[in-house]
C-alpha cells in the first residue's frame, strides 16, 4: 500500500526538523517507512516514545540519572510529534501531549544544566506554563523566552535551550494559548505580547534571574508572536523570529492539509473559512514598523509554509532595528541548515543581552 | 546516472554511523545525492568539510568560541568521513584527514569539556598521539581508552567521550598503529595490547589523572583490540568490545570492496592473498580465556561485516569476566541504535572504575 498524502506530506516537509529537534535518525526511518496511513502515525511515535520511557524508567529505577535524561528526553519528543499536528483525532492527541509533558518533566531535573517545570500567573487567575533552565555559576543570568509555533511545544525548544545555555543565558520556553499545555483550553491569539507580559512579569518576580535583559526566540507562528511581542513589550531587549509569518491569512490556502486543519483546531474556528477571518488579525501590517528594539529575522528561501517574501517584508518594515538572515537552501525554519544559524543566533542574542 | 556500487554500499552500511558520529543529516542527504561515482566522494566531503572550516574561522576570528568548537567539529567529521576508505586514492585521503586532525584541533580548546592533543611516546622513539579530555571539577578521574577500528579515527569517537565525560570519566582517544596519524608509517599490528601499554604508561606520567583506573572502549577492528589488550595488559581496569570480530581472516572475503581494499592498505599489505596472511594473526583463539577484567560485548544480529556468532563465542570463552550485550536489531557497531548502547555502556564502565 503506498502512503496516504497526509503521512507523505508530512515527512516531506518536517524530515530535517524532527532531526534537528531530537528525534534519532534511525527512528526517524523505521518510524516514518512503518506508517502507511496518517490515522497510525500517532500511534507509531507514541510506541516509539513508550521504547524510550521504558530505557529512561529503567535508568532512572538504578540511579543512572544521565541515561534517564536522554531516554525520557526521547520519549517526550517522540509524543510530541506523535501528537503535533494530530488534531483529527483530540483525544489521542491529548493521551500523547501528556506523555509529552510528562516525560519531559522527569528528565528536568537530571538534564545538565537541570531546569524546572514553572506555573506562569495568566489572565483571569489561570495559569501559564514553562521550563525554565538556568546556566552553571551564572548569577543573575538574561533570559530568552523561547516561543514554539502552531504545532510545535515548549519541550520540542530544548536544543534551541541549549545554544543558549551555553553562551551564559537563562532560557525561559512557554506554551502561550494555543500551544502545548494551554491549546486545550485557550485558542491562539494573534497579541502574544500578552502572554510575554506574563512571562516577564513572572521572571520579575525572580530573584535569580535578570529580568531587565530579556530576549525573544520564536520560530515559525512564534516568529510572529517574537516579533509582534517585541514591538509591544517594551522591556523585551531583543528578539529573533525564526520564519514568521507577515500575515498569515494568506498562507493559508497554500498549506498542507494537516497544516490547515490544526490551524482550525488551534485557533477554535469551526471551519476553514472561520480560520482565515480569525487569521486576519494575524498580520504584523502597521505593527512591526514600530519596533524599538533589535530584531533579526531569519528566513529560509525553499520555505513552503511561509513565502520568504514575508521574511523580507518584516525586515524592511522593521527598517533599522532589523537584521535579515536570508538563506538561500533554508526551508521552513531553516531546519535543514541548523549550523548555519542556531549557533549563530544564540551569539547574535547573547551580543544585544550580554555584550 | 546511476550510482556506482561503490557509493551505494557506503551509504547503505554506514549512514547511521555518520549521523551518530556527527555529521548533519541535512549534509548527509545532500552530499550523498550528490556522488555517483566513488571518485567523488572525498572531494564532495571535503567541500563539506571546507564550509564547516569556513564558519569555524568566521565564529572564531569574532571571538565566539562556542560556535567555533561546533563548526570545527563538523568540518573534522566530514573531511574525516572523506577520507575514511578512500584507500585508492592515497594523497587525497591523506589531504582530507590532514585537515581532518588540524580542524579538530582547532576546536579543542573550546569544547565545553575542552581537550588537547597529547603526545605518547611509542616504541623505537616513535609518537603516538591522542585527544585527552577530562571531566569538570574531578580530581584524578579514571580514564576511557577509545579505540578506533579500520576506517575510524581517534577524532570521530568524539561523540562516544562524551558519554564518559558527562558521567565523570576522562577518556584519552588514540590512532594506533594503522589508524589516523599512525596510519601513513605504522601498519595494523594484531598485538594491540603494546599501544595500550605505551598510552598507560603515558598515563602514569601524568599527575592530573587516576592511571590505576583505566578502561577501554573499542568499536568494529577496535572491539578485537579490546580483548586482546584486556588479556595482555594487566592495567586496563575494564574493557568495551562493539561488534569486533573473533577471526578477521575468517570473513575477510565477504567484506565489500573498499573494506577489504581498507584492510590491504592499512596492514601495508602487497594484495589480498597478503592482507589474508597477516591478518591470521588477527585472531582471539586461546586469547579470551586469559583476559581478567571485565569485559563488555556489544553486538548486532543485523551486523553486514562482523558475523554475530564471533561475539557470542568470545563472550563463550570468557565465561568469568564476559558480559554480552545482543542486540536483534542492531547493524555494525550498532550504530542504528545508540540509544540502546551508548549511555548503558557508559554507566556499565562507571560502575566498573567508580563504583
Amino acid at each position: 500500500m503506498a502512503r496516504d498524502e497526509q503521512v507523505q506530506a508530512a515527512i516531506d516537509n518536517w524530515a530535517p526538523r524532527f532531526i534537528a529537534n531530537g528525534i534519532d535518525y534511525n527512528d526517524f526511518q523505521r518510524v516514518t517507512t512503518s506508517v502507511e496511513c496518517w490515522d497510525d502515525w500517532c500511534r507509531a511515535w507514541s510506541e516509539c516514545g513508550a521504547l524510550h520511557a521504558q530505557m529512561g524508567e529503567q535508568a532512572e529505577a538504578r540511579g543512572k540519572y544521565v541515561s534517564a535524561a536522554q531516554h525520557y528526553f526521547q520519549a517526550s519528543i517522540c509524543y510530541h510529534f506523535g501528537k503535533y499536528l494530530f488534531v483529527h483525532r483530540p483525544q489521542e492527541l491529548r493521551v500523547a501531549h501528556e506523555y509529552t509533558v510528562q516525560y519531559y518533566q522527569r528528565a528536568l531535573p537530571y538534564f545538565d544544566p537541570p531546569g524546572e517545570r514553572v506555573a506562569i500567573p495568566y489572565e483571569n487567575g489561570t495559569t501559564m506554563y514553562g521550563i525554565l533552565r538556568k546556566p552553571w555559576h551564572t548569577a543573575k543570568p538574561p533570559v530568552v523566552i523561547l516561543i514554539p509555533g502552531l504545532d510545535s511545544v515548549k519541550e520540542e525548544l530544548h536544543l534551541y535551550g541549549e545554544d543558549f545555555l551555553r553562551r551564559g543565558m537563562a532560557v525561559l520556553a512557554i506554551d502561550g494559548p494555543g500551544q502545548g499545555e494551554m491549546e486545550f483550553t485557550f485558542p491562539l491569539r494573534h497579541d502574544y505580547e500578552v502572554p510575554v507580559r506574563y512571562a516577564i512579569d513572572y521572571l520579575e518576580g525572580r530573584a535569580d534571574v535578570d529580568a531587565r535583559r530579556v530576549g525573544l526566540m520564536g520560530v515559525s507562528f512564534g516568529g510572529q508572536f517574537a516579533t509582534r511581542a517585541a514591538v509591544f513589550e517594551k522591556r523585551v531587549r531583543a528578539a529573533i523570529e525564526n520564519c514568521g509569518p507577515y500575515n498569515q491569512s494568506t498562507n493559508f490556502k497554500n498549506r498542507p492539509l494537516i497544516s490547515r486543519r490544526t490551524m482550525v483546531h488551534r485557533l477554535y474556528a469551526k471551519d476553514e473559512d472561520e480560520a482565515v477571518e480569525k487569521l486576519r488579525q494575524f498580520n504584523l501590517q502597521g505593527v512591526v514598523e514600530q519596533i524599538t528594539c533589535p530584531l533579526l529575522v531569519i528566513q529560509g528561501e525553499r520555505d513552503r509554509l511561509v513565502p520568504a517574501v514575508q521574511g523580507a517584508r518584516i525586515a524592511a518594515e522593521a527598517g533599522r532595528m532589523a537584521e535579515l538572515w536570508l538563506f538561500e537552501d533554508g526551508n521552513h525554519v531553516c531546519n535543514n541548515i541548523p549550523y548555519k544559524h542556531r549557533p549563530q543566533q544564540a551569539d547574535w542574542m547573547y551580543e544585544k543581552l550580554v555584550g | 546516472m546511476a550510482r556506482d556500487e561503490l557509493v551505494q554500499s557506503a551509504i547503505d552500511n554506514w549512514a547511521p554511523r555518520f549521523i551518530a558520529n556527527g555529521i548533519d543529516y541535512n549534509d548527509f542527504q545532500r552530499v550523498t545525492a550528490s556522488i555517483e561515482r566513488w571518485d567523488d566522494w572525498c572531494q564532495a566531503w571535503s567541500e563539506c568539510g571546507a564550509l564547516h572550516a569556513q564558519m569555524g574561522e568566521q565564529a572564531e576570528a569574532q571571538g565566539l568560541y562556542v560556535s567555533a568548537a561546533q563548526h570545527y567539529f563538523q568540518a573534522s567529521m566530514c573531511y574525516h568521513f572523506g577520507k575514511f576508505l578512500f584507500v585508492h586514492n592515497p594523497q587525497a585521503l591523506r589531504v582530507a584527514h590532514e585537515h581532518t586532525v588540524n580542524t579538530y584541533k582547532k576546536a579543542l580548546p573550546y569544547f565545553e569539556v575542552p581537550g588537547e592533543h597529547v603526545e605518547i611516546p611509542y616504541e623505537h622513539g616513535a609518537r603516538m598521539y591522542g585527544i585527552l579530555r577530562k571531566p569538570w571539577h574531578t580530581p584524578r578521574p579514571p580514564v576511557v581508552l577509545l579505540v578506533p577500528g579500520l576506517d575510524s579515527v581517534k577524532e570521530e569517537m568524539h561523540l562516544y567521550g562524551n558519554d564518559f565525560l558527562r558521567r565523570g570519566m576522562a577518556v584519552l582517544a588514540l590512532d594506533g598503529p594503522g589508524q589516523g596519524e599512525m596510519e601513513f608509517e605504522h601498519a595494523m599490528r594484531y598485538d594491540y595490547e603494546v599501544p595500550v601499554r605505551y598510552a598507560i604508561d603515558y598515563l602514569e606520567s601524568r599527575a592530573d589523572v587516576d592511571a590505576k583506573r583505566v578502561g577501554l572502549m573499542g568499536v568494529s577492528l577496535g572491539g578485537y583490540y579490546a580483548p586482546r589488550a584486556a588479556a595482555f595488559e594487566p592495567r586496563l581496569k575494564a574493557a568495551i568490545a562493539n561488534c569486533g570480530g573473533y577471526n578477521f581472516l575468517g570473513h575477510f572475503d565477504r567484506l565489500p570492496g573498499h573494506t577489504r581494499a581498507a584492510f590491504i592498505h592499512r596492514l601495508k599489505a602487497a594484495d589480498e592473498a597478503d592482507a589474508r596472511k597477516k591478518l591470521a594473526a588477527f585472531n582471539l583463539e586461546g586469547v579470551m580465556e586469559r583476559i581478567q577484567c571485565p569485559l563488555l560485548i556489544i553486538m548486532g544480529r543485523r551486523d553486514r561485516l562482523v558475523p554475530p556468532s564471533d561475539a557470542e563465542r568470545m563472550a563463550a570463552e570468557a565465561p568469568r569476566v564476559a558480559e554480552l550485550w545482543m542486540f536483534e536489531d542492531g547493524n555494525h557497531v550498532c550504530n542504528n541504535i545508540p540509544y540502546k548502547h551508548r549511555p548503558q555502556q557508559a554507566d556499565w564502565m562507571r560502575a566498573k572504575l567508580m563504583a
